[in-house]
């Protein structure tokens, strides 16, 4: 049940990783609409693609019982994402407006 | 059980209505850049491909929104539905594993080279990614509509000893009678929102005397697309869909209608009036004689069955929430075609531009669209019920037996609160855009 609320706040992770990383690297940002998009799309993606490996918000709640170290991991994925998407997203950029 | 039901039905209808707000405007607003990039493609004049661009950017925050927000419809399926997943899932999996395979990846591949690749493509190539976005969104559309279809006309589908549901002829699933009628009525309301927000976007900029030209160029396409869907909403596709349900779910029928008692000849169409479910009447009722059996049967005398001819049973299960959103629809659609009549009528006269009172008219209307289009869906589920699958599969059969109401709202709460947060971003994020208007560019 906790499951869907958990998939909520991970993509909130990848917003708020992608608006802070692009904060600190002005190169990679494309302000705060583009970030959070980005953010988005970021998250979801590597949790999406990566989260069957265990970490997923079913394996998190699995059992109904509450793992902190696979939302912990779960967290650190949707980092990740949304800093990885922020990079990807300005590399294709950068190649689309040569 | 009761209360199990009741939290389960309670989440799914505060997501999925919140959910619904974005995916009703980037339906529409593809279309209505699709038109404004084919100008530019045409007539070369910069501002048309400006306000694409600059319309692009409102799709991809709602896109975005509309992804943030369906995530966790798709995880509600298993935790509070998981016997309707259980004993349909080899059904309704189909439609809406195409939806996630197909428009999803079409729709946001296509934004990203949309957004970013203008410069590397060309115009002709930029112009069919923007047609390739327009075409995932549709799809999208097309998909979760042939779900719900299978769900209130079930069709091509056979029921195994162990109750589930399987599909037998895959074909079905998109020839069912249900989907052509739904979807049409659903993407034209789609882009009446979306018609009406460019408008109101429009009229804001002229009445602060800021961005004109885009202002009036908005007014002016939103106003011509909003009469447009505004009178393909109620006909044919209203007047189709409307057919369809007195033809497949009579008992829906009556009650959306308010006909409590079967007239003898000819029923008429009630405009006003409160439903009296301890009298079993309709309270202050205005009502026009005969109407609504020419309307639904094309003979003014036609008997349609009222909900005495129907066992408890199978009538809707809230019949006052069904009334008011079906008329609440039906009210704020004539609404809108009178508005956009008049607009038009004013534009076309070249002064809708200095018409105060109706540009601030237009700007505030545009809430009402969402409620029309939601009240919209309210009418369709509601009258679908008791059932999840009509007339097979009863709502309360259909819940996870395992999930508490306490859990289900905790997780309430939570999701309040989170679309709180997210409703906030998404009102930042498109205040920010509209303030700062397209940006002219020059090839």
């Amino acid at each position: 049940m906790t499951g869907t609320f958990i998939s909520l706040i991970s993509i909130i992770i990848g917003i708020t990783a992608a608006n802070t990383f692009g904060y600190f690297k002005k190169t990679y940002s494309f302000g705060l609409t583009g970030n959070t998009l980005i953010g988005v799309f970021g998250s979801v993606l590597l949790i999406k693609s990566f989260g069957r490996l265990g970490f997923d918000p079913w394996s998190i709640m699995q059992n109904e019982s509450f793992n902190v170290s696979l939302f912990a991991i779960n967290c650190l994925v949707s980092t990740i994402g949304g800093v990885l998407g922020l990079i990807a997203a300005k590399t294709l950029y950068n190649k689309l407006n040569q | 059980m009761e209360d199990m039901l009741f939290y389960d039905r309670l989440q799914f209808a505060f997501t999925i209505t919140f959910h619904y707000i974005f995916p009703q405007l980037t339906m529409g607003l593809s279309l209505l850049i699709v038109f404004l990039k084919g100008k530019y493609l045409l007539s070369k004049i910069e501002k048309y491909n400006n306000a694409a661009k600059f319309l692009m950017n409102i799709f991809a925050i709602n896109f975005t929104m509309g992804v943030v927000t369906g995530i966790p419809m798709e995880f509600q399926f298993g935790t509070n539905w998981a016997k309707f997943s259980e004993l349909t899932g080899s059904v309704i999996g189909q439609t809406l594993a195409m939806e996630g395979m197909f428009s999803f990846f079409l729709e946001s591949s296509f934004l990203a080279l949309f957004i970013f690749g203008e410069k590397l493509m060309g115009q002709k190539l930029h112009f069919l990614t923007g047609f390739l976005v327009f075409l995932g969104s549709w799809a999208s559309g097309w998909f979760i509509l042939a779900t719900n279809a299978w769900m209130q006309h079930p069709v091509g589908y056979e029921i195994l000893e162990n109750g589930k549901f399987v599909l037998n002829n895959f074909g079905d699933l998109f020839s069912n009678p249900w989907l052509l009628p739904a979807f049409l009525h659903n993407q034209m309301a789609s882009v009446v929102t979306s018609s009406f927000v460019v408008a109101s976007i429009g009229a804001f900029y002229v009445l602060r005397n800021k961005q004109v030209e885009y202002g009036k160029l908005f007014l002016k396409t939103g106003v011509i697309f909003g009469l447009v869907s505004s009178l393909l909403v109620a006909f044919p596709t209203g007047d189709w869909n409307a057919k369809n349900v007195a033809k497949h779910q009579p008992a829906a029928f009556a009650a959306m209608e308010g006909i409590f008692e079967t007239e003898e000849a000819g029923s008429e169409i009630v405009l006003i009036g409160q439903p009296n479910m301890v009298d079993k009447k309709l309270d202050n009722k205005i009502a026009v004689p005969n109407i609504l059996s020419f309307l639904t049967h094309q003979d003014w005398n036609k008997q349609i069955p009222g909900m005495d001819q129907f066992k408890e049973e199978e009538l809707p299960s809230n019949i006052p929430a069904l009334y008011y959103s079906y008329h609440i629809m039906v009210g704020l659609g004539t609404i809108f075609i009178g508005v956009m009549a008049l607009a038009l009528f004013f534009l076309i006269r070249k002064n809708l531009y200095t018409i105060k009172p109706l540009l601030w008219t237009i700007m505030f209307l545009v809430p009402f669209p969402y409620i029309a289009n939601l009240t919209g869906w309210y009418t369709t589920e509601l009258g679908r019920q008791p059932y999840l699958v009509y007339g097979l599969l009863k709502t309360s059969d259909g819940i996870s037996p395992t999930v508490s109401s306490g859990n289900t709202l905790f997780t309430l709460l939570g999701f309040v609160a989170l679309y709180m947060l997210l409703g906030l971003l998404f009102l930042v994020l498109v205040g920010k855009t509209i303030n700062q208007g397209p940006t002219p560019q020059t090839h």
